[in-house]
């Protein structure tokens, strides 16, 4: 439709205004409520869920696996092999959360009959959580999680066809969830599992392991301790042991004890591979922060007042300058949201309105305007004199 | 002890842009303002992330209505005003053109755009420049009436050009100008950040968008979008705004026809005289307002009468090579095998391929956007809703997938360089990433469609009539001045003007 000369035609706003209210008097007056792009990102990112253990099984002598499902019987979230989930845990006083790599498979998470679990290994006497899974959580016990979290997981647009994995001890859990998902023919890579461990009887998750080996499937257990009888592979994951198993292109992802994460930068910058291939799951939380660059060696026996902010409310609560914010937090009873509690996912973004904090320098993901402004992740945030901080309301 | 006050002048729901604006002018007149956001940090999509080390810009492309330091345009104007003071950079050229038969570099303001225009397509410099002009006039226009609104005779007097322009379509009004197809593509690329094909799209809309962008160029924050929402909510806390973070309001609790406060999910009741409303209409009028049947019908006709403009589809790369290396030789690229924007509107029902692609490197306006050595490169489509509508939850990863590898094959061909071989690292943002983070209704970004009938010049003829629920105002892309991060500042002064007129007359009482 053409209309010459329309530069001499005024009546134009009157004319639209007419056919806005032409076309709302026609419109339907039954409410729409059909958000199906909204379902659909709830159903991969439904927030906290209700989820309750339905099974414990031994998964080396010393780690078991926690089968979960939902306990209002609804589906589980999709996911990718490698992620974590977050577990809250209700310990005394103490509102505490832990990350953990689901080790079973996204596909196992489908349907009605749907899980997830994780493989957790009892600590060297520093895992209060970790023993607490191993020694008191039974069948029926209720935990509220979040499922699906984190960067570790293969992507085809970025990741080489051929994986190989690079794990340590508790660290195999993710790998776990990848060959499983491979095997089922649901994931599309050709997976070998370096396998680092100390003795036989360390491996975790040994013959379900054994069991997924396939032709896309490898597992090579690689024992570092002196054990007769062992015909396996011997040593640390060398750079040699790694290109022994390592063929063209090919990613490596690399999960473990962050002892080993210093000595696998080191062997890998041996070999020839470009930095896109390498794949780190996170650092964890520092075992002893003392031994981080710039930390005030001085501190190490120091507590300060922390004064908590949420909303108009104000809370002061005692903070070790060895323990991060958020350990603080937790131990006080003041819920403050977690993921990864290696600096990376900001779920515990937080502001410092007054006082000074020290922040790992492994563990600072920050985005710089947040730099600026005081902003921390709490859980890589140690304070280093009495502290005010804003945190969200849960 | 309570987290909140007994009550406040105005909440203010969703920190995002508009909200914060909203709340910034609000703050400004000594009102007591609580600000409610669903997402850990400001800014809704005008945010930031980091990945492997990396920070990484997660929606803005460039930034319009800021103007140089000291030739601010209303939103750089606002931001001094407020004392909000951002490390804006240029962006270096309007955009590179890749269209049928061009490949042409287009730099901003009127006279070099019409004279790169010309070289392009020889002869069409004088009518290029009436074009441009005309939508200048236009733009002023519109800029003044939305601030000082007048009657039809006045408007008439000082305002002809815009009144006489006003009931037609892009389309109709460029077709007076009479310019080879090749100059009319030339103009075209921008269209997508205003999202309707020019039979559709109001050449008020065409002509403030084209006078704004070429006329003034566009600016990015040095530190992301991040740093421009995140000195907007410290400044708002700063004059005294609370700001509360991980707060998901659920209902708006309406009492004798006036909103009087707000549930969030976590069950907090918090009152206040005046409730400002970032969620889309659809969804306050669907399920939020408490009780139901506070809501009028026509509410429900109104919502139902519009169409939802587009949402976002974004592949986000860092590479592994300086921009040069791999070929990238522009802040931004638009690329179509075509320029008829109907038929690419149409397309943008569909689930792909995309024809009609958007490519952003952020490097040349920022050259610290990423570590030395790399560099971060984003292709984006503005779908609409319809086909992601139709997307199941188990087929999502896969469909993400498939769209995102025609997206980077297609850039990868244009390049000669293949750039899946050099991903540092990919994230991929789609209709449900939004949703999932503001909550946006059906991960909507654009609001309403710019239609003839869905007009600015409709929308603040008829704005009276469409106030349902007294006390209750709304701001966001879904507002009179429409989607884009400048003039979601725009909608969240109109918001909080509303509410200081609205308390103003009532004083008056």
């Amino acid at each position: 439709m053409k209309f010459k000369g329309f530069l001499k035609d005024v009546g134009g706003a009157s004319r639209v205004a007419r056919a806005r209210l032409e076309a709302f008097a026609a419109a339907s007056a039954e409410p729409v409520r059909d958000d199906p792009i909204g379902d659909v990102a709830r159903a991969w990112h439904p927030g906290r869920l209700k989820l309750k253990v339905v099974d414990i099984r031994e998964a080396s002598p010393t780690a078991k696996s926690f089968r979960f499902v939902r306990a209002d019987g609804g589906e589980l979230p999709f996911f990718y092999a490698g992620q974590f989930m977050v577990l809250d845990f209700e310990i005394g006083q103490s509102l505490i959360s832990r990350p953990y790599s689901i080790s079973s498979a996204p596909s196992q998470a489908r349907g009605k009959d749907g899980f997830v679990e994780i493989t957790v290994r009892r600590s060297r006497g520093d895992g209060f959580i970790c023993d607490h899974l191993n020694d008191d959580v039974k069948v029926g016990d209720a935990f509220t999680a979040l499922i699906g979290c984190g960067q570790f997981y293969y992507e085809p647009l970025r990741d080489a066809k051929r994986v190989v994995a690079l794990a340590g001890g508790v660290g195999i859990t993710p790998f776990a969830s990848m060959a499983r998902e491979i095997a089922a023919g649901k994931l599309d890579a050709d997976l070998t599992i370096l396998y680092g461990s100390v003795a036989s009887n360390d491996i975790i998750l040994k013959d379900e392991l054994e069991a997924l080996e396939g032709p896309r499937v490898r597992v090579v257990n690689v024992l570092s301790g002196d054990e007769p009888g062992w015909t396996g592979e011997r040593g640390f994951l060398s750079a040699d042991l790694i290109r022994k198993y390592s063929q063209g292109d090919t990613t490596y992802f690399i999960c473990g004890p962050q002892v080993m994460y210093r000595f696998l930068r080191e062997e890998l910058g041996k070999l020839d591979i470009p930095a896109r291939r390498v794949r780190f799951e996170v650092f964890g939380q520092a075992k002893d922060i003392t031994a981080f660059e710039g930390f005030p060696g001085d501190l190490k026996d120091a507590t300060f007042r922390l004064t908590v902010r949420r909303g108009i409310r104000e809370d002061v609560i005692p903070a070790k300058a060895t323990e991060s914010l958020v350990v603080a937090l937790e131990r006080a009873g003041i819920r403050i949201d977690t993921g990864c509690r290696s600096g990376e996912c900001g779920f515990c973004r937080t502001k410092v309105l007054a006082g000074s904090v020290y922040v790992c320098p492994e563990n600072d993901g920050r985005r710089a305007a947040d730099r600026d402004f005081g902003y921390v992740h709490a859980c890589a945030a140690y304070p280093t004199s009495d502290v005010t901080i804003k945190i969200p309301i849960e | 002890m309570k987290f909140y006050r007994d009550h406040y002048d105005v909440i203010v729901v969703g920190g995002a842009l508009a909200g914060l604006s909203a709340a910034l002018m609000l703050a400004d007149k000594g009102l007591d303002v609580l600000v409610l956001e669903r997402h850990n940090l400001p800014g809704g999509i005008a945010t930031s992330f980091v990945r492997g080390g990396i920070e990484i810009e997660a929606a803005l492309h460039e930034m319009m209505s800021i103007g140089e330091k000291n030739d601010r345009l209303k939103v750089g104007k606002f931001f001094d005003d407020m004392g909000v003071d951002i490390d804006w950079l240029k962006v270096p050229e309007a955009y590179h053109a890749s269209l049928p038969g061009l490949e042409v570099t287009l730099h901003p303001g009127l006279e070099t755009f019409a004279k790169e225009v010309d070289a392009a397509v020889p002869g069409t410099y004088d009518r290029v420049l009436r074009l441009l002009n005309l939508c200048h006039t236009v733009f002023d226009s519109v800029n003044e009436l939305s601030v000082h609104p007048m009657s039809k005779p006045m408007m008439l007097l000082k305002h002809e050009a815009f009144v006489k322009t006003a009931g037609y379509s892009t389309r109709e009004v460029l077709d007076t100008f009479d310019l080879p197809q090749k100059a009319l593509d030339l103009l075209a690329p921008y269209w997508i950040y205003v999202g309707s094909g020019f039979s559709d799209l109001p050449f008020t809309i065409f002509a403030v968008l084209m006078a704004d962008y070429i006329g003034y160029g566009s600016y990015i924050p040095r530190k992301f979008s991040h740093e421009m929402s995140l000195k907007l909510a410290e400044r708002a806390e700063a004059m005294g705004v609370q700001i509360e973070y991980r707060q998901n309001v659920e209902k708006i609790l309406v009492k004798d026809g006036k909103a009087c406060g707000v549930r969030t999910a976590r069950g907090d009741e918090i009152r206040a005289d005046y409730v400002i409303c970032s969620a889309y209409p659809n969804k306050v009028y669907t399920s939020m307002i408490e009780p139901a049947d506070a809501v009028p019908k026509d509410a429900i006709k109104m919502v139902n009468g519009r169409r939802l403009s587009l949402t976002a589809f974004s592949v986000i790369l860092i590479l592994d090579r300086p921009a040069e290396e791999l070929n990238i030789h522009d802040y931004s690229v638009f690329r179509g095998d075509t320029m008829d924007t109907d038929a690419l509107y149409r397309d943008l029902a569909g689930l792909g391929p995309y024809r009609y692609l958007t490519c952003i490197c952020h490097n040349y306006a920022n050259p610290g956007a990423t570590p030395p050595g790399t560099c971060s490169f984003s292709i984006t489509t503005l779908p609409r809703v319809d086909g992601w509508k139709t997307v199941k939850a188990e087929d999502y990863d896969a469909v993400k997938h498939r769209v995102a590898k025609q997206m980077i094959d297609d850039m990868s061909a244009y390049y000669g360089v293949n750039l899946l071989d050099h991903v540092l690292e990919i994230v991929i943002e789609t209709p449900m990433t939004v949703a999932r983070y503001t909550g946006a209704w059906n991960g909507c970004i654009y609001g309403y469609a710019h239609t003839m009938q869905d007009h600015i010049v409709a929308r603040l003829q008829t704005a009276e009539a469409e106030h349902f629920i007294d006390h209750l105002e709304f701001s966001g892309a879904h507002q009179i001045s429409g989607d884009g991060m400048g003039p979601a500042v725009t909608n969240g002064r109109k918001a909080a003007k509303n509410v200081l007129d609205a308390m103003a007359k009532e004083a008056a009482r």
